[in-house]
């Protein structure tokens, strides 16, 4: 059937191709190395998917209710997701708890999100549940978990499936907000088709019948969920998921997997091209053939263009094709991709001297990159899709010439409406149909440039952290007092580096900088890249006592503030 | 193999991941204050099962604080030496 501006994840799932040659294989890695596999070709996702949602309405759910997913295995998730999408049920996926993380940092986390989002449900898993059942001593308006295992051996009771429009709510993406005030960002079906055959269209990736698409990427994250399972069901591409967790205890797999099963399209933050290059060893490399590979996206995190040519270098002699790396730019407020690369060629990049940036123009420059006045090498992100728009406005809301620093905001059918049940968050962040970013760029001939962030968001290897979220756990700490920690991050070597600082006795300094790095990894799996213990009273504040960010970095970046030894 | 042994291989592990000098780290240390993420402690583990032909569950994970109490959940996944 032709693709029509009324379709929605529904409808393209019951328009999939037949038969056993499309669909997705969900790998499991975690066995050893041969693992094994569970395959559903599309009809078998949509029967199964059918089923679950007639289980769904069997807990008394209906059109429009949420329910929250915390399901670790691939396979497991994305058929509940998809059983709740055609039950006209509204997923809220929420992530796992991930190893070594402090139990009570993720019950709030997962409590605030499911308060937020009102899901009378919460679907989880066996494993999972003594630790997610905490959930239900907090008053999140929650009435039933249900384990997974469980409710798969229950009887099912036929069930008339709702009508599903294309402006109906198809799920709520929960990576924006801090820990205590989290944002659902309300994708509706037509968001949702219209991003994915946007990206995965004629002027994005140009899917064709013989592309495989493969991913390690956590589901409950926009790239891995929109870019991987409902995108590309949307578009009918053949699709390999490893459960992120592989990717963690062995990077190689990533590669191994693009060889194996003749992969075409995979995406990653720069973090994991920078691992995987590192890894790779010459023995590692030998006998793999990755000529296939066309698509190799980066995306969710600043992209270093060193870490692009090294990774294209170190493969080279498998058959990467350096012009398969595609830079890209998006949010989850725009369902996920805002920009693209031009497939299938060279990286662009732009030198710009880092002096005149500060002032907010980006001016190129020919200084050698080593030079002392600082030059800055920023990656070209390329171009909205056809039927959306980019701009960078300054302060007052004006356009902004080329090369120009400013927000970059985005329209179009992707764009989407805003925050579930916060119109606040969502006037502040939407005007006319265009999203404030809240990043900083620049653009050059239509393609856009991303050079900083207005907001206050730490973003490590693809994941997003608020500073106040790590301020308010490092408080917690003996000899710390909340309003007198900052949290922020630096570029270092090209990659994102969180810095805190904290005031505190210089007796204790050592103690403290030991404790609060404990701290910070407990809560949020993250290695402090410095501790600064500073003199009580040092850290700059507003009239109303409240520590300023922006200023604090920026004396830490200058080398005046002044630290305890 | 002793615990000692398996001591040296998780600070020549965790050197090589992290890409710190983790040579002398006693069983006493804190895993967080030795400045690996979360995610470089995964990959250590996942290399550990590969040398040592182990499986150390994700969920028997949660809670481990210090390198010895993480030593002592790979010896418990080693065969019994004869």
């Amino acid at each position: 059937m032709a693709p029509s501006d009324q379709d929605t994840l529904v409808s393209c799932l019951a328009n999939l191709p037949r038969g056993e040659a499309r669909g997705f294989r969900f790998r499991n890695l975690l066995g050893g190395e041969d693992g094994n596999e569970r395959y559903f070709p599309f009809q078998e996702l949509e029967r199964e998917a059918k089923v679950r949602a007639a289980r769904l309405h069997a807990l008394g759910l209906r059109k429009g209710d949420r329910i929250a997913l915390v399901i670790a295995d691939p396979a497991e998730f994305v058929l509940s997701f998809l059983g709740a999408a055609v039950g006209g049920i509204v997923p809220v996926p929420i992530y796992p708890r991930a190893s070594f993380k402090a139990k009570n940092a993720y019950v709030e986390t997962v409590s605030h999100i499911v308060k937020a989002a009102g899901a009378k449900v919460l679907l989880l898993t066996e494993s999972s549940k003594p630790v997610v059942e905490e959930v239900l001593q907090h008053d999140t308006g929650l009435s039933e978990l249900v384990v997974l295992e469980e409710w798969l051996t229950r009887p099912v009771v036929p069930t008339t499936l709702p009508t599903i429009a294309p402006e109906d709510l198809c799920f709520l993406q929960f990576t924006s907000g801090s820990t205590s005030l989290p944002k659902g960002v309300m994708v509706t079906h037509r968001n949702l088709v219209a991003n994915a055959r946007a990206f995965l269209g004629e002027r994005g990736i140009a899917r064709t019948d013989d592309d495989v698409a493969v991913t390690w990427l956590p589901l409950y994250h926009d790239m891995g969920l929109i870019g991987f399972v409902l995108g590309t069901l949307v578009c009918n591409i053949n699709t390999v998921l490893l459960p992120t967790e592989a990717f963690g205890r062995r990077p190689n797999v990533w590669i191994d997997c693009m060889h194996k099963y003749g992969g075409t399209i995979t995406f990653a933050p720069n973090f994991a091209y920078g691992l995987a290059t590192k890894r790779a060893r010459d023995k590692d490399l030998e006998g793999l053939d990755l000529s296939k590979w066309r698509i190799a996206g980066c995306g969710a995190e600043p992209i270093n263009p060193k870490v692009m040519r090294e990774f294209a270098e170190r493969f080279a002699r498998c058959g990467f094709n350096a012009n398969a790396l595609m830079p890209a730019y998006g949010m989850a407020e725009a369902t996920l991709a805002i920009t693209f690369h031009t497939r299938g060629t060279p990286i662009i990049t732009d030198r710009v001297d880092a002096d005149r940036m500060q002032q907010g123009k980006a001016v190129p420059t020919d200084a050698p990159a080593e030079g002392v006045g600082g030059v800055l090498e920023l990656i070209n992100c390329g171009h909205p899709f056809p039927g959306h728009a980019v701009k960078i406005v300054n302060e007052l809301g004006e356009t902004l010439a080329d090369r120009e620093v400013g927000e970059i905001w985005a329209n179009g059918a992707s764009i989407t409406a805003g925050y579930y049940g916060n119109p606040e968050a969502t006037a502040a962040t939407y005007t006319d149909g265009w999203l404030h970013t809240g990043d900083l760029g620049y653009m050059v001939n239509g393609d856009v440039y991303v050079c900083g962030r207005l907001k206050d968001l730490i973003i490590i290897r693809g994941a997003n952290f608020y500073p106040q979220d790590i301020e308010w756990a490092v408080a917690e700490v003996e000899g710390v007092r909340r309003d007198n920690v900052v949290a922020f991050s630096v570029m270092r070597e090209g990659e994102e580096t969180l810095i805190v600082s904290a005031e505190g006795n210089s007796t204790d300094a050592a103690t403290l900088r030991r404790t609060i790095a404990t701290k910070v990894m407990e809560t949020t799996g993250l290695a402090v890249g410095h501790v600064a213990v500073v003199k009580v009273g040092s850290l700059p504040k507003t009239s109303s006592g409240k520590v300023q960010r922006r200023r604090t970095k920026a004396l830490f970046e200058s080398g005046q503030l002044e630290e305890h030894s | 193999m002793t615990r000692a042994e398996l001591l040296q291989i998780f600070r020549s592990t965790a050197s090589e991941i992290a890409e710190k000098d983790l040579q002398n780290v006693e069983e006493t240390r804190v895993i967080a204050e030795l400045g690996i993420d979360s995610l470089e402690l995964l990959e250590v583990i996942g290399s550990l099962e590969r040398d040592l032909n182990i499986r150390v569950p994700d969920d028997q994970l949660v809670g481990i604080q210090t390198v010895g109490q993480l030593i002592s959940l790979v010896a418990d996944k080693m065969p019994m030496n004869g």
